[in-house]
Order: structure tokens, then sequence, then C-alpha cells
């Protein structure tokens, strides 16, 4: 095994945490903490179960509690070569069983022992017998073999599998520590995403890799007020967290301060350029960072570090998403997949070892997705990641939207990103975000749907009408109190859709 | 238990959760409500403090993991503001 090996980047470091036998906190969950020592002896009776009873099983179904034992089913998967496949207990069932069946799981872990699926064992990983620490047996494992697949909504409407190899998340661990970020047994980790979505991993598995302690959200907590707690009770060091839990808290920045955060990562949505100024307040002395990236990238692509004092790079209010990371090669095409030149506007697309070998058992997709490119006289293969970017001259990525979020009207190509930022920026800060729709003429008009009790219609207007052309300009607004979130922390756009047709 | 207070939360939680039956109970929490969730719970807040005429500071939000707790909470803000005045 190679140095950069799975085995070397990630379980190796884990197993010397947990044989040092130190009584360092390895994770908090609800308000209950575990060292590293207890962390590997629940790790070891899940795999004294999975080689009695699942040995045979190469992808096993994870219901996501939030507990000790859900996090040391991951480990146990992976230190006996196999991938897990989060399931979330609060889910629809029929979306559960689509994923099992796609999947063909034979095994699902549940550490509430509450799941039940026609034709599915069910392991009660919460009830097992103790065992003692035992990691000597370990054996390697094909850098191939996958470590996780991820399901994320399909346009279609059926969920499509993201596969995440062992190869793939070594290289996002090598790539991560280039990034200069350092952690060390003193740090206190927020892990605030759902173990459905990927910044989840990021979000458990770094600290742990440095003998950190993780602090989890129960799942029945109210994640807002939650995270605060942790914030501020236990002083965090560290934490990644979406833009719109910030959203949720900004009505109380001024009550929030955490001079012991010493990094904090945005991610999973655009980071908006003013809500991130305002949040810098409250953690004064942290470095801050927008980190990108699609699922197919293993968790992230690029990364910008905030420069508060040089001042924020940002188009259309949102921030940069910087430069890609160690391994990653990045290039804008246009829509025949040649390369465009900087300053130029086209769709973002990436190549590098953390790029899934592919969706699962889905050829016509992955046939869609991936593309040979010629770059640097080398055959690489590339993904499209369907955002919409350009370079500066500084060679930093300017993120402009989804390149699905752009819209023909009377023939203009519209990007609703840049009506969303001066409607925000005129909003001070309040949420706003464009869909098209087919107007009552038959023609594609832009509807603009404003986070804000209701409010004067025209003053919006009439500031839209002095800074875009009157193509651009929404036909119909909506005021809606608060944006739906869906399970990845994320706007529901398509929610929006519907409250506005 | 201010039956004033309750009445009013009574109000809020039926139409936040869009259940027009629900009774309130002190030791009921999101765990017993479909639609409780983060979104709906500071929609919930919001109407909280809009309907009592009081703000809650996020310290206090945090403390509350019940219908009791809420209860509580908004009770001792409407005493604070009845002796200042």
């Amino acid at each position: 095994m190679g140095t950069m090996s799975f085995r070397n980047l990630i379980i190796n470091p884990i197993v010397e945490f947990i044989e040092s036998e130190s009584q360092q906190h390895a994770f908090c969950i609800d308000n209950r903490f575990f060292t590293y020592k207890q962390f590997g002896e629940v790790i070891s009776k899940i795999r004294n179960k999975i080689k009695a009873t699942a040995s045979g099983q190469q992808y096993i179904g994870l219901i996501t509690n939030d507990d000790i034992e859900t996090y040391a089913s991951i480990f146990a998967i992976w230190m006996e070569g196999k991938a897990y496949i989060p399931l979330h207990g609060l889910q629809p069932v029929s979306r559960s069983l689509e994923i099992i069946s796609q999947v063909n799981l034979g095994v699902v872990f549940d550490s509430a022992g509450k799941a039940n699926f026609k034709g599915v064992s069910v392991v009660n990983t919460g009830t097992l017998e103790n065992a003692p620490n035992n990691f000597s047996d370990l054996i390697d494992f094909s850098e191939n073999e996958l470590a996780y697949i991820l399901f994320t909504s399909g346009t279609t409407g059926k969920p499509k599998g993201v596969a995440i190899n062992r190869n793939n998340i070594a290289s996002f661990v090598a790539s991560f520590w280039a990034t200069g970020i350092v952690l060390d047994e003193q740090d206190k980790c927020l892990q605030c995403f759902d173990l459905t979505f990927d910044v989840s991993v990021q979000s458990y598995l770094i600290p742990l890799l440095k003998g950190a302690c993780v602090y989890t959200i129960p799942t029945e907590k109210i994640k807002y007020s939650y995270v605060f707690t942790l914030l501020e009770d236990h002083q965090l060091t560290f934490g990644s967290m979406a833009p719109s839990m910030l959203r949720f808290l900004k009505p109380y920045f001024d009550e929030i301060r955490v001079p012991s955060m010493k990094y904090c990562i945005l991610t999973a949505e655009a980071s908006p350029m003013d809500l991130i100024a305002a949040w810098h307040h409250c953690i004064p002395n942290a470095e801050v960072y927008d980190f990108y990236g699609p699922t197919e990238g293993t968790i992230y692509c690029t990364y910008y570090k905030v420069d508060f004092e040089k001042g924020i790079k940002s188009y259309n209010g949102l921030l940069s998403i910087g430069k890609p990371m160690d391994g990653f090669e990045a290039v804008i095409v246009d829509d025949h997949n040649r390369v465009l030149e900087k300053g130029q506007k086209g769709e973002l697309c990436i190549a590098g070892k953390q790029l899934t070998p592919g969706y699962w058992k889905n050829e016509e997709k992955n046939s869609e997705s991936f593309f040979q490119l010629n770059y640097n006289n080398i055959a690489t293969r590339f993904y499209h990641t369907g955002d919409l970017c350009y370079i500066d001259v500084e060679g930093d990525l300017m993120y402009s939207g989804r390149i699905d979020n752009q819209a023909k009207i009377q023939g203009y190509r519209v990007e609703l990103g840049e009506i969303e930022g001066h409607a925000r920026s005129f909003l001070e800060g309040k949420n706003a975000i464009a869909i098209p729709f087919i107007g009552a003429s038959g023609n594609t008009e832009i509807g603009l749907i404003i986070e804000s009790p209701d409010m004067d219609r025209l003053t919006v207007d009439n500031y839209l009408r002095l800074k875009l052309p009157p193509y651009m300009i929404p036909t119909t607004y909506k005021f809606i109190t608060e944006f739906p979130i869906n399970t990845s922390g994320k706007i529901d756009r398509n929610k929006l859709k519907d409250a506005l047709l | 238990m201010e039956n004033k207070t309750l009445d009013g939360l009574t109000e809020i939680f039926r139409k936040v959760f869009a259940e027009p039956g629900l009774v309130l109970t002190e030791r009921m929490s999101s765990r017993d409500v479909e639609k409780w969730d983060s979104l709906a719970h500071l929609i919930m807040i919001k109407e909280v403090e809009t309907y009592f005429h009081i703000s809650f500071k996020i310290r206090e939000l945090a403390s509350i993991q019940n219908v009791g707790d809420l209860i509580c909470v908004v009770d001792s803000k409407l005493k604070d503001q009845s002796n200042n005045h």
C-alpha cells in the first residue's frame, strides 16, 4: 500500500488514537462524551458482528441515527473493506426501499433497531455484546473498493447513487491537509450535517484523524439553536456550516461570540458576502473559507480563503469559490466542451483523483456527465458540474449559479443569479430567488420570491429597473417568511417553484 | 401555568404545525409533532414573539426542549415586562 492509501491516511491514524488508550474524547453526542478507547470498543463489537453475519455483504445500509454506534459502524464497515449506504430514518420508506433495491442491499444496520424492510435483515448495533479493542487483524483492501454510496435526487425523480471509493477519500484527505488547515488533539469540531450528505464525512472524519473531538447534533433537536449552544458553551474551534444555517442565526448575531473558533468553513451552497461579513464578527479570530464541491468530486474540489482586510472577492454578491484543491484540474467550457479563456463564462468542469468512478448502475447518466478532454496533451476524464463560472485574472473561480439557473427570455439568455444578486443587495441581505415560469401569454417570465413578510413590491421593482434591462425584470413577486430547506441544508428551489405557481 | 399563555401558544401551534385539533401538553416536544422541524420551529418562535410582544434571546431559545419550557420562558418574559412598566 502506498503512503497515500486509505489504510495509511484514514484507518491507521484512528487506530493509533484508539490504541494510545488516552482519555482524549472522540465524540460529544447529546452532552455525553466518548473517549477514543470507548469508540474503538464499539467499532470492535460491530466488526465482530460483521464477521459473524455480514461477511458476504459488500454494501451495508446504515440508518443515520445520532449515536456512537452509527459513527462506529462506518469505521467498522470500512475496516472490513465494505461500503456504507446511509438511509435517513425520517425519509419516506419508499425512498429507502428504492435505494435498497438499486444497491440490492441484504443487510441494514440500525442502532435503534426499528428499521423494517421486507427481505432485508436488520442488525441492531445498539444491543451487541461488548468486545475489547482488537485491531491486530486488519488487512488491506483494494483502493478501488467503494467506501460509500450517497444518493442524491435525480432529475427523473429517482434517486441516483454517487459511488465513492477508498482512493477518492484518501485523495480528499491529502488535498484537505494541503490547504494548510491544522488540527490537533485539543480541537473541538462541529458536525452539523446529515450523514446522507457528504459534508458530514469531512465533519466527522477530519477531526478523528488528528485525535480531536467531534460534536454532533441530536436528531430531534432544533439545529440552529443547538449549534449555538455547542459553539458558545463548548467554545468549538473548527466547524463547517451551510449559509442557510447562518441565516437562521443571523437575527441573533449580536448575542453570539465564539473567540475560540480557529477555522470556519462555509459550504453546501453559495455563500452571500454580506452574511459572511456579518458572521465574522461572531468568530473574530477565525480563518474563514468557502469550500465548493459536488458529491461526485468527493466533498470539496475548490476553496477560497476569505481575506477580510484585503477585501472579499465576490460576484453577484456571492463569495468566490477560489482555486482547485491539490490534485484537481478545473476548466471552463462552452456548450461544445471547448475550453474557454479567463474571464469567459461557461460550465465548470473538474478532473482529479477525487472524481467518483461513476454513478451507481447508471450508464446513461455516466456518459452524459463525464467526458474525455485533451488537457495539457493528456486525455483526461472530466466531470460536468452543471455550475456556471468564470476564472478571474488572479485565477480564482467566480460562481454564477447553476447552468440550469438560466432562462431564455425574449431570446436573451438571462442568468437568474444576476437578478437575485441585485435584489439581495437592495434588500440588505434578505434572500431572493428568481424562478422562470410560463406566463399567461405562453412566454417565459420571471418570478421573484423574497424571504420576507409582505412588503411594497414597487420599491424592489423600481430598484431592479435601475440595474437591469427590461427583459430581466420580474413580472410577479411573492413574499415568503422563511424559505424551505432540503435535507442537505440548502434552499429548496423546487418547493419555492411550487409556491410561485 | 398561565392560561393566557397556553391559549395563545395553542392557537399558534395549531396554525404553524397545521394541526387544528392539537392539544398542548407540557412534555410535548418536536418528537411528538410531525411538522415540528427546524424551519417550522423558527416560524413558530417568530409568531410567539409577535403574539406576546416579546423577543427571545438565542440562549433562551436554546433552553427550550418542550412546550413546558416554552411556557416558562414566555411567562418569565411577560413578568419582566410588567415589572418594568
